[in-house]
């Protein structure tokens, strides 16, 4: 072999995929030893740049003012925060989901203090209590905006809703009991892109 | 990948703090932010090589992630989706700029490109004679889509796999690529520690 | 039991005129553009079809009915980008809502689709397609070199003849099939959807197919050159080809799973679920 043959071969030899000839050619080669021991170096020096960098503090005054602007950060709310928990992103949005959110509000909260069950509220979109029990607060009011904005939608985000909900659950036990497992990993993440998905077609669909 | 159980500064872990921040609180979020903000930057820097650039692209990853942050329960998948959010919009600004994000197909460039080093006497080995200056620069002068592979592999330490997911190429183009990359860089850092022997730089 | 057939009699009439409003309200509208190379023209219609298709020339033209006076066209050009909306007004629902879109345009455009009833259909373009629809049932055709991507929640998603992009499909509980899909990265991630997958899996790529519950099956060619990794957590597995081993450790783990390599192993593929059936067929 020589050291073109053995510079052909050298990304797979450095994936470990190691030719005996490669490895001879290297013991005989000091210029492609040096070419290895460039190689080493440059990856282990690459690996510490991964936080050599300090953003200017001027990153996280923006990004504050923006969770601010868009409702995320409410601070001096703290009590009352559990009440408008959307995930708010940008744009021509914000002008009705304040509005739609309180509303969705204020009819949850009518439903589920005053007349106890769904049921008794005559509503046939209102969906059974079993279903909704298990859901957190924010699946809640995603819905409630739904049947607000879109009732017609409002079965099919539910019961995805749930599937995602256990898809994630799955996923996670999975990566509790296997933390290394490489797939176990993919899954979560996937399973958490779902419920992405969802939540941002619900909020940034354009409407009226 | 995971940080789990984390305690931070303040005394939160990181699963606390994703649930104060879901309740509005602002410290939450400037405790994420603290926690992440040096590695998504550092990304940022690299990819882009240029400061005023990483940091409207960090202001956006941290964005963009903050806005879902009511669809997370627990922290497992939180600093992992952080970082691929954040290559995302990096690679989507490079992509607006027109710069290119996949490499060229191997097919289309000719082997010219990676010049084999004849044998001979060999020159000073790198190693001990480069300091991180240099090699932040060698990397911020390699073309675009080399320096994507580059970063991604090398700095980030993402798998072949995982890159050609990210940029949309095969996994052996990203192989072939970052080969490429590296060897370039070698001469890149060759060249700065010429010169820097002949006429040495001011900081 | 005399006022309940009353009643009824009333309802039928009023389904009648109603009907007629709405016949007599139906509008169909034409806009025309005129775009440079690789324009992008996005549609958002909340409730029915959209259908695009390219066509020579470098025309985009845009052909809507709109079913009553309840939802109205916003448009726009800026630059190289068209933009058209439906507007729903007050009261409008998903049937005096709907409006029906049939777009030609040049085969090198940019297209994103909206809708959350469908159902949407693209044809032959080399552009990327992003087509997003809550229900809406989705069926592209003919595509190659762009990007697609696709989300739907229970909508059924059918690809057939796409080639050379980048194919990312995320479905909650729709059924995903592709027949002749081949790229440098196929990816699908569903909920609860069976996934079919008919092809060859060429180009090197990086092929996914991801359900939690929901059945994959891939078919793929005796010639077939992939680096394959099959799991389902609690379901079964099943494979046609026969496999060189892998020297990772991946089948050790929990679950059932397969993994080795076919012929030059140029893709890779991935199968996952967790309680859905996983069969990888010979052709
Ligand atoms: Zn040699």
């Amino acid at each position: 072999m020589n050291c073109a043959e053995f510079q052909d071969d050298l990304p797979q030899w450095l994936e470990g995929d190691r030719k005996v000839e490669s490895e001879a050619h290297l013991r005989t080669c000091p210029a492609c030893h040096e070419l290895i021991a460039d190689f080493d170096f440059i990856r282990r020096a690459a690996g510490q740049l991964q936080e050599s960098a300090e953003p200017s503090p001027r990153v996280w005054n923006s990004i504050a003012i923006a969770l601010r602007q868009e409702g995320l950060i409410r601070d001096g709310e703290r009590e009352s925060a559990t009440v408008t928990v959307f995930p708010r992103p940008r744009g021509r949005w914000l002008n009705w989901l304040a509005p739609i959110a309180a509303l969705g509000l204020i009819a949850f909260s009518l439903w589920t203090y005053q007349n106890g069950s769904p049921e008794s509220a005559g509503q046939s979109a209102l969906p059974p209590k079993v279903q909704t029990a298990s859901m957190s607060l924010e699946d809640r009011q995603l819905l409630d905006m739904i049947s607000a904005r879109m009732p017609s939608l409002r079965q099919t985000y539910e019961s995805d809703l749930q599937d995602v909900n256990a898809y994630i659950q799955d996923a996670e036990q999975s990566v509790h009991s296997n933390p290394n497992d490489e797939e176990a990993q993919e899954s979560l993440m996937q399973a958490y892109e779902q419920r992405a998905m969802l939540y941002e077609m619900a909020l940034n669909r354009s409407l009226p | 990948m995971t940080t789990a159980r984390k305690t931070l500064g303040n005394g939160l872990t990181e699963a606390e703090a994703i649930e104060r921040a879901k309740q509005g609180d602002g410290e939450a979020f400037e405790t994420l932010y603290g926690l992440h903000k040096r590695r998504v930057y550092s990304l940022c820097l690299r990819m882009t090589g240029n400061t005023a650039e990483a940091e409207d692209l960090t202001q956006e990853a941290f964005l963009q992630l903050f806005r879902k942050i009511a669809t997370f329960r627990g922290e497992s998948a939180f600093s992992t989706w952080l970082h691929r959010m954040a290559v995302n919009v990096v690679l989507m600004h490079l992509r607006k700029k027109g710069l290119p994000v996949v490499p060229l197909d191997d097919t289309l460039e000719s082997d010219d490109d990676v010049p084999k080093k004849e044998p001979g006497a060999p020159d000073l080995a790198l190693t001990g004679s480069v300091d991180r200056l240099q090699l932040q620069r060698a990397i911020g002068d390699l073309p675009p889509g080399y320096r994507t592979i580059f970063v991604l592999h090398d700095v980030e330490g993402y798998e072949h796999n995982e890159i050609a997911g990210l940029v949309g190429c095969s996994i052996g183009n990203s192989k072939s690529q970052l080969h490429k990359a590296r060897v370039k860089l070698r001469e890149l850092l060759k060249t700065s520690r010429a010169e820097k022997a002949n006429k040495p730089r001011g900081a | 039991m005399k006022q309940h057939s009353k009643r009824a009699a009333k309802l039928v009439l009023v389904v009648v005129i109603a009907g007629a409003v709405y016949g007599a309200a139906q509008t169909r509208k034409e806009f025309r553009y005129t775009v440079s190379p690789k324009s992008t023209v996005y549609v958002a219609n909340q409730y029915g079809p959209i259908s695009a298709k390219s066509a020579p020339g470098n025309q985009v033209v845009v052909t809507v009915v709109l079913r009553s006076d309840k939802v109205e066209v916003e448009q726009s050009q800026r630059g190289n980008r068209v933009e058209i909306r439906s507007h729903l007004l007050t009261g409008a629902d998903v049937d005096s809502g709907q409006a029906d879109y049939e777009i030609t345009l040049p085969s090198d455009a940019n297209v994103t689709l909206q809708s959350s009833t469908g159902p949407l259909h693209v044809e032959k373009l080399n552009g990327d397609v992003t087509l997003e629809g809550a229900t809406a049932e989705v069926d592209v055709r003919d595509l190659s070199g762009g990007h697609v991507h696709i989300k739907t929640l229970n909508g059924p998603v059918t690809l057939t003849n796409v080639r050379d992009g980048h194919v990312e499909i995320t479905s909650v509980s729709g059924d995903v099939v592709l027949n002749g899909v081949e790229g440098p990265l196929v990816q699908v991630n569903s909920t609860s959807g069976k996934i079919h997958y008919d092809g060859n899996f060429g180009f090197g790529g990086q092929y996914s197919l991801t359900s939690h519950t929901g059945d994959i099956e891939a078919l793929a060619p005796p010639y077939a050159s992939i680096d394959v990794t099959a799991r389902s957590v609690r379901g079964q597995v099943e494979n046609d080809f026969p496999l060189e081993p892998k020297h990772s450790s991946f089948v050790a783990k929990a679950g059932s799973a397969f993994a080795g390599t076919v012929g030059k192993a140029a893709s890779s593929v991935k199968l996952l679920s967790f309680s859905g059936k996983i069969h990888l067929k010979k052709r």
